[in-house]
């Protein structure tokens, strides 16, 4: 690679150490070269694409979708896909194809909320308890394992027997079941970065408390905790798909994957339809997130990054 | 500790003026942990133990001795960012191990550093305007955000680096470039006291001459006074006014440079001056090398008395039993040093003591790792 030297206004002997490591990059901002070299993963550039399209199916599902999902015609039941109903209908005639497009807004919309509230207060915890160690550490870290403990669904079904169903609750148990997650992986990363000579060099200067948190250890801390929220996204689909299998998540007549996964299941040696459609929904969108996640992990290591942005023109 | 060595600190600041960083007795112990769950203190590490040092204002100031021997520790104690757990520090007066919130925050304004690794100093993810920036935002100096730019260039051009560097990420910059950018963010708050911690140990040799003449036109153009921490000897007596020797957490010689490395008065000081390289052939031929034996003792169990009998090769009767202090040696007025050949002072040690862990007895012993 060659390099256009730094320039210098240095007294001349500057001239023979100028320009080894610098490179011709304009400077631009640090997520564009991120999104750049994943453009270069052709999986996760792929599985991106595609996250980008059930979103906005997600989005403009109200366009998209040929019926309403509860457009109940009884002469139309249990009908095999054709070109009229794309996916088939359900024992109550209603359209399968618009009932998956319209159930991605509930999947979805559950599983961001879900992670974003997983995300905040499990990176807080994490990067506190990570930061300050001693007891803060312990009295955060110990609560978390007791969270840990529960089985997962087992936690979420506490939470939504109490708080009653639907799909905020859904959102408020699955995020509450990842708050320990987060809180641990930001943790870990928290404990690696805490110990830099430039935390400390900041410290050294003056700089606060929050200031170091907040400018240097979560930006520096980010990495895996960007990847845990891809990888996440994709369990939290499958959480509330699971959750409304079991009749706890979203409530019919509303279109959820899940749920009407639960439904088909009673109709799959006559009409496997009902149930392969909103199957392949989650499947699709779960194995996207996790691919993104995994070209995440590869793009955020800044050995692999240096490998790919100096190496690879 | 040494209590008694302070009498000739008169004579000294006499000859240099006013004094500026003083540690008296200063102690950085760090517990020795037990693994498992109760984690109970099972010794101590004296990295730092019983330091008494004056930085006088407007001097260089070059630490030396090996690896391990508490200089960094000394340099970070004195700036607190490491907290003493005994002594006292003062900075221009005041008393730096006992200040609010608010006077740290000055002291960390007054005060700078310059750390060793200028590849780990940065922040990979931020750019060199925000990186020297950093302390004008947070002391509130040159406030506006095209008034502070203006602050950066002029930082960047005083450490010979263009302005246009600005909005380059560290990554982009070789080693002494980084390092300059270092040095910049160090000056930002315009500090009085400069810790330089091995600031050129990880650069390339040809560079290390570069920032080393940087340091030094900074030092006369700015009127800082500089605390010079190096293992490379030549190097000290390049940029130093004075050297200090450490040895195992505790000063053993200080004095004018000139003074030190043509009379080293101390055996420890005269080893370490004799495995410097001369650049002249004959010279280096006729040089007699002190190969000192054996390893340092482990700061967890530092020898009783003098600390550097295990390993000297002038040891004798008085040295197990009777800690040295810093006494006036050689002919030099400010030259000290804390050894017994040149008379007994200092305090005897007291063998009932329980937590000093007393290596007694054979001056060869050498702890278990």
């Amino acid at each position: 690679m060659t390099g256009q030297p730094v320039p210098q206004t240095a007294p001349s002997p500057d001239a023979t150490e100028a320009g080894v490591r610098s490179t011709q990059r304009p400077p631009r901002p640090r997520w564009r070269e991120t999104l750049g070299l994943l453009a270069r993963n052709p999986t996760a550039a792929v599985a991106a694409t595609v996250l980008l399209l059930i979103v906005l199916m997600a989005v403009f599902d109200e366009t998209l979708a040929p019926a309403g999902p509860n457009e109940i015609s009884v002469e139309d039941r249990l009908q095999a896909p054709s070109w009229e109903h794309p996916f088939g209908t359900d024992d109550l005639g209603r359209d399968i194809l618009s009932r998956v497009i319209l159930g991605a807004g509930v999947s979805l919309r559950v599983g961001f909320l879900a992670v974003a509230f997983a995300l905040v207060v499990g990176a807080l915890i994490g990067l506190l308890a990570g930061f300050y160690g001693r007891w803060v550490d312990d009295v955060l870290m110990r609560f978390m394992d007791i969270l840990f403990a529960f089985p997962a669904v087992l936690l979420a079904i506490a939470v939504l027997a109490v708080r009653g169903p639907g799909a905020g609750n859904t959102a408020l148990a699955i995020g509450i079941v990842y708050i320990p997650v987060f809180a641990r992986v930001t943790r870990a990363s928290v404990l690696g970065v805490r110990e830099e000579v430039y935390v400390r060099a900041s410290r050294s200067v003056g700089a606060s408390d929050l200031r170091l948190l907040t400018r240097h250890v979560l930006p520096n801390a980010a990495p895996p905790i960007i990847v845990q929220t891809s990888i996440s996204l994709a369990f939290a689909v499958l959480a509330e798909a699971a959750l409304s299998f079991l009749g706890l998540g979203t409530q019919p007549p509303n279109p959820s994957w899940g749920l009407m996964l639960a439904e088909g299941r009673g109709f799959i040696d006559i009409a496997w339809w009902l149930a392969f459609f909103p199957g392949m929904a989650i499947f699709l969108t779960v194995l996207c997130f996790n691919l993104l996640g995994d070209g995440l992990r590869d793009v955020l290591d800044p050995r692999q990054r240096t490998l790919m942005a100096g190496g690879g023109r | 500790m040494s209590t008694v060595s302070l009498g000739k600190g008169g004579a000294a600041a006499a000859a240099h003026g006013e004094v500026l960083v003083s540690a008296r007795g200063l102690e950085v112990h760090f517990p020795v942990r037990s693994g498992g769950p109760l984690r109970r203190t099972t010794g101590v590490l004296r990295a730092v133990d019983g330091v008494d040092l004056d930085v006088y204002r407007g001097e260089t100031l070059g630490l030396v001795g090996e690896s391990g021997c508490g200089k960094s520790t000394l340099g970070n104690a004195l700036l607190r960012l490491v907290p003493p757990t005994g002594g006292t520090v003062t900075f221009d007066g005041i008393d730096v191990t006992a200040l609010g919130r608010k006077q740290l925050r000055e002291l960390r304004r007054r005060a700078g550093m310059v750390f060793q690794d200028p590849f780990a100093s940065l922040d990979p993810r931020r750019t060199v305007a925000q990186t020297v920036s950093e302390p004008l935002e947070v002391h509130g100096l040159h406030p506006g955000r095209q008034a502070r730019a203006a602050r950066v260039q002029e930082l960047l051009q005083l450490v010979g680096l263009d302005p246009a560097v600005a909005t380059r990420y560290p990554h982009e910059f070789s080693g002494g470039q980084r390092q300059r950018v270092g040095i910049a963010r160090a000056l930002a708050g315009e500090p009085d006291f400069l810790v330089c911690d091995e600031a050129i140990a990880s650069l390339d040799v040809s560079i290390q001459a570069q920032v080393l003449n940087l340091l030094r036109r900074l030092q006369r153009q700015l009127g800082l006074t500089l605390l010079f921490i190096s293992h490379d000897l030549s190097a000290v007596r390049h940029i130093a006014d004075r050297i200090a020797v450490m040895y195992l957490g505790r000063v053993v010689e200080v004095g004018p440079a000139a003074a030190v490395a043509a009379g080293p008065q101390m055996p420890y000081t005269r080893a370490l001056l004799s495995a410097v390289p001369v650049p002249h052939p004959e010279l280096e031929r006729s040089r007699q090398r002190i190969v000192l034996r054996g390893d340092v003792p482990s700061p967890s169990r530092v020898p009783s008395g003098c600390r550097f009998r295990t390993r000297c090769p002038d040891v004798f009767e008085p040295c197990p039993d009777v800690d040295p202090a810093l006494q006036p040696v050689g002919s030099a007025p400010g030259h000290v040093a804390a050894c017994h050949l040149h008379g007994v002072v200092g305090e005897p040690v007291r063998r009932e003591q329980p937590d000093s862990p007393v290596d007694a007895g054979d001056p060869a012993a050498r702890p278990v790792a």
